[in-house]
C-alpha cells in the first residue's frame, strides 16, 4: 500500500535528479564548513591565545573567516536548490495529475466531489514539496551528526561520551512529539473545518437568514465553533509546552557534564581549554541535526500517504476512451441520430458511493429507448424531472457509455469514433452553465482559442448577445467570472449558446438553454436559435411550450422511454398527458 | 462612532492587560535564564581553570543545573500562556468579525462577493492561528533573548561588544533589504497560487464542458502556464532567501573569528580574561540564530500582518442600520406606506424616487417591470434592509427606522424562490436552527403550506438529513422547507422574490399551492416574473426607471395602453406559441 506512495515520489524525483544532486553536494559542502567551525575555534584558542603565538592567531582567525564564508555561500545554495527540485516536484505532480483528471470520464466526476480532487492537487501535493524540501538538508544532517560524533570520540573518548550521554533522548523525544502534536494539531484543523463551514454557510444562505432575522442563532453556532476551536488550539500549546522546554533542556546536561568533567580535566593538563570550547560548541551543533529526523518521518510519512492518494487518482482510468482503431465521421456527413434499444444506468457507478439521491437507483434511466432524428432536422424532447431527457442529450457525446443497444450518427456507432471526432461534431449548451475565469472571448471560442475575431463576433452575433458585450468597458476582452464582470443566468446562457455556435457543430443540442432568460428578452433568443437551427440536427430540451415550438418534431418522455412522437399541435390534441404537462405551466390557476 | 457608542476594535487591549503583564514578565525570566549559562562558563574557566581551583567548576555546572531547570519550566509556562492569551485574542476577533458581517445590511452581501468574506474568517484568521501556534512564542522570546544577550555582551566587554556592534549596519541593511523584497515576492506568490487553484478549480467544475468541446489539451495548457508561473513565483521569494540567509550566516561565522582573533590578542595582552571570550563565542548562537529564526518566520509575520490589516478594515465598515435607542414594536397588522421615499445604494445614482404608494393589510401586490427598475429594492424597503434616502416606509403607521427589529423580524419575512437549505435536517432547516421549537410546531408548519405529503415522503421525514445546496432533495421539497419557514414565523407582511428561471410544472403547483394557503389573511408582495402571478394579484404595480407608472388591477391594467399591456403582450406571445 505504501509503496505506491513512495514509488510515486521516487520517481518524479529522478526526473529532476540533477537538480536532487547538486541540492544534496551544497548541502555536504556547507555541512563541511559548519563542522570545521569549532576546530578552527579550538586551534585559534590553543595555539594562538594560550601558545602566546600572535601570527597563528591571525591565521587561524583568517581561516574562521574564510570557512565562514564558504558556510555561508553553501547555505543559500543549498537552500535555493532545494526548494527548486520541490516546486519542480510538485508541479510536475500537479500537471500531471491535472492532465489526467481532465480525461477521466464523466461518471468519476459525477461521483467525485470537486472540493477532494481540489484537495488532492492543492494540500496533498504541497504534503509532498514539504517533504522533497527537507531531503538535502536532511542527508546533510545525519552527515553532520556522523562527523561530530566522529571528531569528538577522536578528540577525546571520554568527554565525547559524557557529552553524547543524553543525546540519544532527543530523537526519542521528538519523535513522541511530532506523533502526539501531529494529531492535535490536525483536530484543530478539523475544528477549523467546521467553523468555515458555518462561515460559508451563512453567507450563502445570508438572504435567508435576513429574511428571517435569525442572526443571533448563526452568531450562537459560531460561538460555540469558536469555543472548540480555543480548546483544541490549547490542547496543541499544551503539547508544545510540554515537550519544547524538556528538548531544550536535554542538550543542557550534556553541556553540564562537560564543563565538569572537561573542567577538570583541563585543571589536570589532559585537555587544552580550547579543546573543551569545541566541545561545547559541537554539543550546541549536534541539537538540530538530532531533531530533525522526528520531523522528517513524519513529513514522510504524511507525504507518503498524500502520495499514495495521488496515485490512486493516477491509477484510475478512464472508462470513456478512444476506440482501438477510430472511424472518422463522413466530413460531409449529415447529422443523422439514431438511438436503438439503448438501455442506460447511472447507478452502476453511483450506487458504490451512494450517490443520485434519494430517487429509486436501480431503475434504468433509460429503457430500451428508440429514436431517430433525421439529419438537419429538430427534436424536442418534453417530458416530466426525471424522465430522462437530459441523459439523451449526454449520451450522443459518449459522456458515458449504454448499457446495451446502440447509439448511430449517420449510421456509424459512436462507439467506433474517436472522441475529438465526435465531441467536436456535437455542439451542447448545458443547463447548467459553466463559464471560465476569463475574457469573453476566450469563452466564445472555446472550442477553437485560435478562431479569429469576426468568427467570435459574429457567433456572439448568432446567439444575440453581441449587442451586450460591445456595451461593456473591454468588450470582447472583458474578463468574466469569479475575478472579473458577473453575468445575469440570461447573458451567460447566451454566452454558452455563442460558444456551442462557434464550435460549428452539425449536431446542436440545447439542454434548457433558455430557462434563465428574462421573458422580455424570450423572442429575441428563440429567432436567434431558430437561426442556429437551420441545416444542423438538433436536439431541445425545453419546459417552456415557446421554445418546444422552435422544434420540427416533439418526443414526449417518461421514465426513458418515448411515450408519443409528433409535432407540437398532434401532441397538444392527441395526448391528455402532454397537454396536463404542459397545461400546469401556461394556466397556473 | 456608532449610535450605541461602541467603538470597534480588533483586539481590545485592555481586556488582556493582566494577562500581558503576566506574560512580560514570565518572558523576562525566561530568557535571563537562558544567558545564565555561557556567562557561568567564563567564571568556571577565569576562576576555576585559569586559577586552578576545584570549588568554581562546580559552582558553575551547578548554577548552570538550577538556571536551565527553573529556565525549562518557565519557558513551559511561557508556552501556555502565550498561546492562550494568543488563542483568546483570535477568538475575540473571530467572533466580533463574524457578529460584524451579520450587522451588515444585504447590499453589502452583493457588492463583496461571499468568498471574499468566506476568506476573511478563514483564510485571514488562519493566518493568524498559524502565527499563534506556531511563530509567536518564538518572536516573543527571540525579541527579548537578543536585547539581553546584547546588554549581558556590553556589561562583559564593552570592546567586543563594540565588535559584535560592526556587524550590525551589515545586519540591518541585509534584513531591511529582505523585508522588502520578500514582501513583495511573497505577494506575489499569493496571487500566482490563487491563480493556479482558479485553474484548476475551474477546469475540475467545468470538466464537463471541457471534454463536451474536446478541450482538454487547450485547457491542460492554460494550467501548465498558471503552474509554471507559479513555481518561478515561489522561486524569485525563495531566491531573495537564498541570498540573505547566508549573509546572516557568515556574519555570524566572521563575527565569531573578531572575537577570537580580538578577544585573543586581548587576552594575551591580559585586557580581558580568557573565559570572557569563550563565553563571547558561546554567545554568538544567542546573538544570530533569533535573527535567523525571525527571518525564517517572517513569511508567518508577512501573512499575519496582511490578514490583521484586511481584518481591521473589514471592521472599520459602519453597518447602516442599527436599532434605536428605544424602539418601538410593530402593530400586529396595518399598512405599508411609502411616503415620498427616495433611494439609491449611493448618493449620486438613485434607483428609486420619490415612491408614494399604500399597501393595505392583506392585500396580495405583484410588482412587475423590467430588471433594473427597482422592483425589488422597493421589496427590501418594505423588509428595511435598507433605509431610505428621504422620505419615509411605515408599517402600521410606525416609521421603520423606529421599530425594533425583533418586532420587525416577525412581522415582515422575505422569501426567495431561491430555496436555500442549511446543513442539518429538514426540521432544523425549518426552524432556521432555533432548537426552542417543538416538533409539532414544525409540523404544523408544514400542514399550513401543505407540505406534509412532501416531506413524509423522503425517507426519515422531518428528521431526515440533508446537505447545504440540498443536493438530496427535489426542488419542490426545497421549496416547500423555504415556505414552512414563512409559516412558523406567521407574519403579517410576506415579500416573495419569485425565481427568474423555470420549475418544472409539477413543482411549480406545489409551491403555487402553498404559497396561496400561506398567504391567506396576510399581505403578500410579490416580485413577479410571470403572467399568472400578475393575473392573480389584486393590485399590480408597474414599476419602471425606479418610478411606480401603473397601479391597477391585471383587468384594468391591459386595456391601458402603457407598459403593463406591453409586457402582457410580451408574454402572451411567449405563451401563444405553444
Amino acid at each position: 500500500m505504501e509503496r505506491g506512495g513512495w514509488a510515486l515520489i521516487f520517481w518524479q524525483i529522478r526526473a529532476r535528479k540533477w537538480i536532487m544532486i547538486l541540492a544534496i553536494v551544497s548541502g555536504i559542502c556547507w555541512m563541511s564548513a559548519a563542522v570545521s567551525v569549532p576546530l578552527l575555534v579550538q586551534g585559534a584558542i590553543d595555539r594562538g591565545i594560550l601558545g602566546h603565538h600572535q601570527g597563528a592567531l591571525v591565521k587561524w582567525t583568517m581561516a574562521i573567516l574564510a570557512v565562514g564564508l564558504a558556510q555561508g555561500a553553501f547555505v543559500g545554495l543549498r537552500r535555493y536548490l532545494a526548494f527548486l527540485v520541490s516546486y519542480k516536484v510538485e508541479a510536475d505532480l500537479r500537471n500531471r495529475l491535472f492532465g489526467h483528471l481532465q480525461r477521466l470520464h464523466f461518471a468519476f466526476h459525477d461521483r467525485t466531489q470537486t472540493g477532494q480532487l481540489m484537495s488532492r492537487a492543492a494540500s496533498d501535493l504541497t504534503q509532498i514539496q514539504n517533504f522533497v524540501v527537507l531531503i538535502p538538508l536532511t542527508l546533510a544532517n545525519i552527515l553532520i551528526l556522523v562527523s561530530v560524533v566522529s571528531v569528538l570520540f577522536i578528540e577525546n573518548w571520554f568527554l565525547a561520551i559524557l557529552a553524547l550521554m543524553v543525546l540519544p533522548l532527543i530523537p526519542i523525544l521528538a519523535r513522541r512529539f511530532s506523533g502526539r502534536v501531529f494529531p492535535a494539531s490536525l483536530s484543530l484543523q478539523r475544528e477549523l473545518g467546521h467553523l468555515a463551514e458555518i462561515v460559508e454557510e451563512t453567507l450563502s444562505g445570508i438572504r435567508v437568514i435576513k429574511g428571517f432575522g435569525t442572526e443571533n442563532l448563526q452568531d450562537a453556532k459560531l460561538r460555540g465553533s469558536s469555543q472548540k476551536v480555543y480548546q483544541s488550539a490549547l490542547e496543541a500549546g499544551r503539547i508544545r509546552a510540554f515537550f519544547t522546554p524538556l528538548l531544550t533542556f536535554l542538550p543542557i546536561i550534556g553541556l553540564v557534564l562537560v564543563v565538569y568533567a572537561g573542567g577538570h580535566e583541563v585543571l589536570n593538563g589532559t585537555i587544552l581549554l580550547g579543546q573543551l570550547t569545541a566541545f561545547l560548541l559541537y554539543v550546541n551543533l549536534l541539537v538540530a541535526p538530532l531533531q530533525l529526523p522526528a520531523w522528517v518521518i513524519g513529513q514522510g510519512q504524511r507525504a507518503v500517504a498524500s502520495a499514495q492518494r495521488v496515485m490512486e487518482l493516477l491509477r484510475t482510468d478512464s472508462m470513456i476512451v478512444d476506440p482501438p482503431n477510430p472511424q472518422r465521421l463522413p466530413r460531409e456527413s449529415a447529422g443523422e441520430i439514431e438511438f436503438s434499444g439503448v438501455t442506460f444506468f447511472y447507478d452502476r457507478e453511483l450506487a458504490r458511493n451512494g450517490g443520485g439521491g434519494h430517487q429509486e437507483s436501480s431503475k434504468p434511466v433509460l429503457d430500451n429507448f428508440n429514436l431517430r432524428v433525421e439529419a438537419g432536422s429538430s427534436i424536442a424532447l418534453v417530458g416530466p424531472t426525471g424522465c430522462g431527457k437530459s441523459t439523451v442529450a449526454r449520451l450522443i457525446s459518449r459522456f458515458y457509455d449504454v448499457a446495451s443497444g446502440t447509439i448511430t450518427i449517420d449510421g456509424l456507432d459512436i462507439t467506433q469514433v474517436a472522441l475529438k471526432d465526435l465531441r467536436s461534431s456535437v455542439g451542447i449548451v448545458f443547463e447548467d452553465t459553466f463559464l471560465f475565469s476569463d475574457t469573453v472571448r476566450a469563452n466564445i471560442a472555446f472550442a477553437d482559442p485560435r478562431a479569429p475575431l469576426d468568427l467570435v463576433i459574429s457567433a456572439a452575433s448568432q446567439a444575440g448577445i453581441d449587442e451586450f458585450i460591445r456595451s461593456l468597458d473591454d468588450g470582447y476582452d472583458t474578463v468574466i467570472g469569479e475575478r472579473g464582470f458577473s453575468l445575469s443566468g440570461g447573458q451567460r446562457q447566451r454566452l454558452a449558446l455563442a460558444r456551442a455556435i462557434l464550435s460549428n457543430p452539425r449536431i446542436l443540442i440545447l439542454d434548457d438553454a433558455t430557462s434563465a432568460v428574462d421573458p422580455s428578452k424570450e423572442q429575441e433568443i428563440l429567432r436567434a436559435m431558430s437561426q442556429v437551427m437551420e441545416g444542423r440536427t438538433t436536439i431541445i430540451i425545453a419546459h417552456r411550450p415557446s421554445t418546444i415550438a422552435l422544434a420540427e418534431q416533439v418526443a414526449f418522455m417518461d421514465k426513458g422511454r418515448v411515450l408519443a412522437q409528433g409535432t407540437h399541435q398532434q401532441l397538444l390534441e392527441d395526448v391528455a398527458q402532454y397537454r396536463d404537462l404542459l397545461i400546469s405551466r401556461v394556466e397556473t390557476k | 462612532m456608532t449610535d450605541s457608542g461602541r467603538t470597534r476594535v480588533l483586539v481590545p487591549l485592555s481586556e488582556y492587560k493582566g494577562r500581558l503583564l503576566v506574560l512580560l514578565a514570565l518572558v523576562i525570566g525566561w530568557s535571563a535564564t537562558l544567558i545564565v549559562g555561557p556567562a557561568l562558563v567564563a567564571y568556571a574557566i577565569d576562576q576555576g581553570i585559569r586559577k586552578h581551583h576545584g570549588g568554581p567548576i562546580f559552582i558553575a555546572t551547578a548554577g548552570y543545573v538550577a538556571s536551565a531547570l527553573v529556565g525549562a519550566s518557565l519557558f513551559r509556562l511561557v508556552i501556555r500562556k502565550v498561546t492562550d492569551t494568543g488563542e483568546r485574542v483570535l477568538q475575540g476577533i473571530r467572533i466580533s468579525i463574524f457578529q460584524h458581517i451579520l450587522s451588515m445590511p444585504l447590499g453589502f452581501f452583493d457588492s463583496e462577493r461571499t468568498g471574499r468574506l468566506v476568506s476573511r474568517m478563514t483564510t485571514d484568521m488562519d493566518a493568524l492561528e498559524n502565527l499563534v501556534q506556531q511563530g509567536l512564542v518564538q518572536l516573543v522570546s527571540n525579541a527579548f533573548l537578543l536585547t539581553i544577550t546584547l546588554i549581558v555582551l556590553a556589561v562583559m566587554s564593552p570592546i567586543l561588544f563594540g565588535l559584535c556592534l560592526l556587524t550590525i549596519p551589515v545586519l540591518l541593511t541585509a534584513s531591511i533589504w529582505f523585508k522588502r523584497r520578500s514582501a513583495v515576492a511573497y505577494l506575489s506568490v499569493r496571487d500566482a497560487i490563487g491563480r493556479t487553484m482558479t485553474s484548476l478549480q475551474e477546469g475540475l467544475s467545468g470538466v464537463r464542458v471541457v471534454q463536451a468541446f474536446a478541450s482538454e489539451d487547450y485547457v491542460v495548457r492554460g494550467f501548465k502556464g498558471h503552474n509554471r508561473a507559479q513555481v518561478l513565483a515561489n522561486m524569485r521569494a525563495v531566491s531573495i532567501s537564498a541570498r540573505y540567509f547566508p549573509v546572516i550566516e557568515a556574519s555570524s561565522v566572521a563575527t565569531t573569528a573578531g572575537i577570537v582573533g580580538l578577544g585573543g590578542y586581548l587576552a594575551h595582552r591580559h585586557m580581558i580574561p580568557l573565559g570572557t571570550v569563550v563565553a563571547f563565542v558561546l554567545y554568538m548562537g544567542n546573538l544570530f540564530s533569533p535573527i535567523q529564526q525571525t527571518s525564517q518566520q517572517f513569511d508567518l509575520l508577512q501573512s499575519a500582518g496582511a490578514a490583521f490589516t484586511k481584518l481591521k478594515n473589514l471592521l472599520s465598515i459602519e453597518p447602516p442600520l442599527v436599532e434605536v435607542a428605544k424602539p418601538t414594536d410593530l402593530p400586529r397588522h396595518g399598512a405599508v406606506v411609502f411616503s415620498d421615499v427616495s433611494f439609491g445604494y449611493s448618493l449620486d445614482s438613485p434607483v428609486l424616487t420619490d415612491i408614494n404608494l399604500e399597501i393595505r393589510p392583506g392585500e396580495h401586490v405583484a410588482l412587475v417591470g423590467p430588471t433594473g427598475a427597482g422592483k425589488s429594492s422597493i421589496a427590501k424597503l418594505i423588509a428595511r434592509f435598507y433605509d431610505p434616502l428621504s422620505g419615509e416606509v411605515s408599517f402600521g403607521g410606525i416609521d421603520l427606522r423606529q421599530a425594533s427589529f425583533e418586532s420587525l423580524r416577525k412581522t415582515i419575512v422575505v422569501v426567495s424562490q431561491e430555496a436555500f437549505v442549511f446543513d442539518g435536517t429538514i426540521s432544523s432547516n425549518i426552524r432556521m436552527g432555533n432548537n426552542d421549537i417543538p416538533d409539532d410546531q414544525v409540523k404544523r408548519a408544514l400542514e399550513a403550506v401543505g407540505g406534509t405529503q412532501v416531506i413524509l415522503g423522503i425517507t426519515g421525514g422531518i428528521h431526515a438529513v440533508v446537505s447545504e445546496g440540498g443536493a438530496t432533495l427535489s426542488a419542490g421539497e426545497k421549496q416547500i422547507i423555504s415556505l414552512a419557514r414563512v409559516a412558523l414565523v406567521e407574519p403579517s407582511v410576506i415579500i416573495l422574490d419569485e425565481a427568474t428561471s423555470n420549475l418544472d410544472p409539477m413543482t411549480e403547483s406545489i409551491v403555487e399551492g402553498a404559497v396561496s394557503r400561506l398567504a391567506q389573511g396576510r399581505t403578500l408582495v410579490t416580485i413577479a416574473h410571470r403572467l399568472s402571478t400578475a393575473q392573480r394579484a389584486d393590485r399590480v404595480i408597474v414599476v419602471d426607471h425606479g418610478q411606480v407608472v401603473q397601479v391597477g388591477s391585471h383587468d384594468e391594467l391591459v386595456k391601458i395602453p402603457g407598459h403593463y399591456q406591453d409586457l402582457n403582450s410580451a408574454w402572451l406571445r411567449g405563451r401563444d406559441s405553444a
